[in-house]
């Protein structure tokens, strides 16, 4: 199935998935970083916010790898889109636009409440995907085993509900 | 300007990969939690299976390239793992991404993924200013008084505050 980005063919998951474990690795062998990057979300809250959560100790010394590691992404997601027939504003969502169907302002609402989920459930969790799921579970952390389980079951039963039930 | 530098490339690298592999991917996260699609339980088992001797080598040599301390610390297991493991899959599903991949689509041009962003900026911000009743509500650690230092400061300073306090007495 070629990606919405540009229609483009995947790597194959063994590549990536080796490319994931060595940054996770080089991370900590290297500067003894634990990779997360749910954490950064409350790291840029930090730059507005003076609660004391954000005044915490793990907030200020990670920021100082965590935020040049966000720049990284948002600028591997670019490089992708150069190198892999050009960048340019996207606004198809494959499947939803199908079966789903919201214009663009509701497309706009759909994902901010995904994303307050996904901001305010990873900070509960203490985790996401790769603090959980990739650090945690190959460090073999029962929390981490019980987040992704979790995690994965509340996708399933959304995604489910969504395409099976309600949009079909 | 070594670190900063070396953190972006591996960032880079990573967004790459995400943006190519179809984690940053709306149909791949679909398919993932229809069972259509293998591709992403194998991203994730690939990565594990890789890095789990990686850790324990590292942990077990203790020290860095550099030679200072190795300090992985583990993730406490309380009732906001589970409640908020759910909240994120949740969102993991209808955003059809999780945070790294919600940058990595920005950089990619998804204009959805911005509002993404500002929902997950909104989300954390939330957590964060309700945590002292979430905490007692989900079993949290204690945050102890807030750091007055802006810059890291050497660990023998007594100014300095101690981050999350676990109870480990319990």
């Amino acid at each position: 199935m070629p990606l919405i980005l540009n229609d483009l063919t995947p790597l194959h998951w063994a590549v990536a998935g080796g490319v994931i474990a060595a940054v996770t690795l080089c991370l900590l062998f290297v500067a003894n970083r634990r990779l997360g990057i749910s954490s950064a979300l409350e790291d840029i809250c930090s730059l507005v916010l003076d609660q004391s959560y954000f005044r915490r100790d793990a907030v200020f010394t990670g920021r100082a790898w965590r935020l040049p590691f966000l720049l990284g992404l948002v600028l591997g997601g670019y490089v992708s889109a150069v190198l892999g027939g050009g960048w340019h504003p996207i606004w198809a969502l494959g499947m939803f636009d199908t079966t789903i169907g919201f214009g663009p302002g509701g497309k706009l609402a759909w994902m901010f409440v995904g994303g307050a989920f996904i901001g305010f459930g990873t900070r509960l969790a203490n985790g996401c995907t790769s603090g959980h799921g990739i650090f945690g579970m190959s460090n073999f952390e029962l929390s981490s085993f019980v987040a992704t389980l979790t995690f994965m079951t509340g996708g399933i039963l959304t995604t489910q509900l969504v395409y099976r039930v309600i949009f079909f | 300007m070594v670190m900063p530098a070396l953190y972006v490339f591996l960032g880079t690298l990573f967004g790459f990969v995400l943006s190519r592999s179809g984690a940053a991917d709306y149909n791949y996260i679909q398919g993932m939690f229809l069972f259509e699609q293998f591709q992403l339980f194998g991203i994730i088992g690939t990565a594990v299976v890789v890095a789990a001797p990686g850790l324990w080598l590292i942990q077990r040599r203790g020290r860095t390239l550099r030679g200072t301390a190795v300090s992985v610390e583990r993730k406490p297991l309380n009732r906001g793992t589970i409640v908020g493991s759910l909240l994120f899959g949740i969102g993991w599903s209808i955003a059809g991404m999780c945070p790294g991949p919600i940058l990595v689509n920005i950089g990619e041009g998804k204009v959805y993924a911005v509002a993404a962003l500002a929902g997950a900026l909104v989300g954390a911000g939330t957590f964060g200013t309700l945590y002292p009743r979430l905490q007692v509500l989900f079993g949290l650690p204690s945050i102890g008084m807030p750091s007055t230092a802006r810059t890291p400061v050497p660990a023998s300073e007594s100014s300095r505050v101690p981050d999350r306090v676990y109870d480990t007495a319990k």
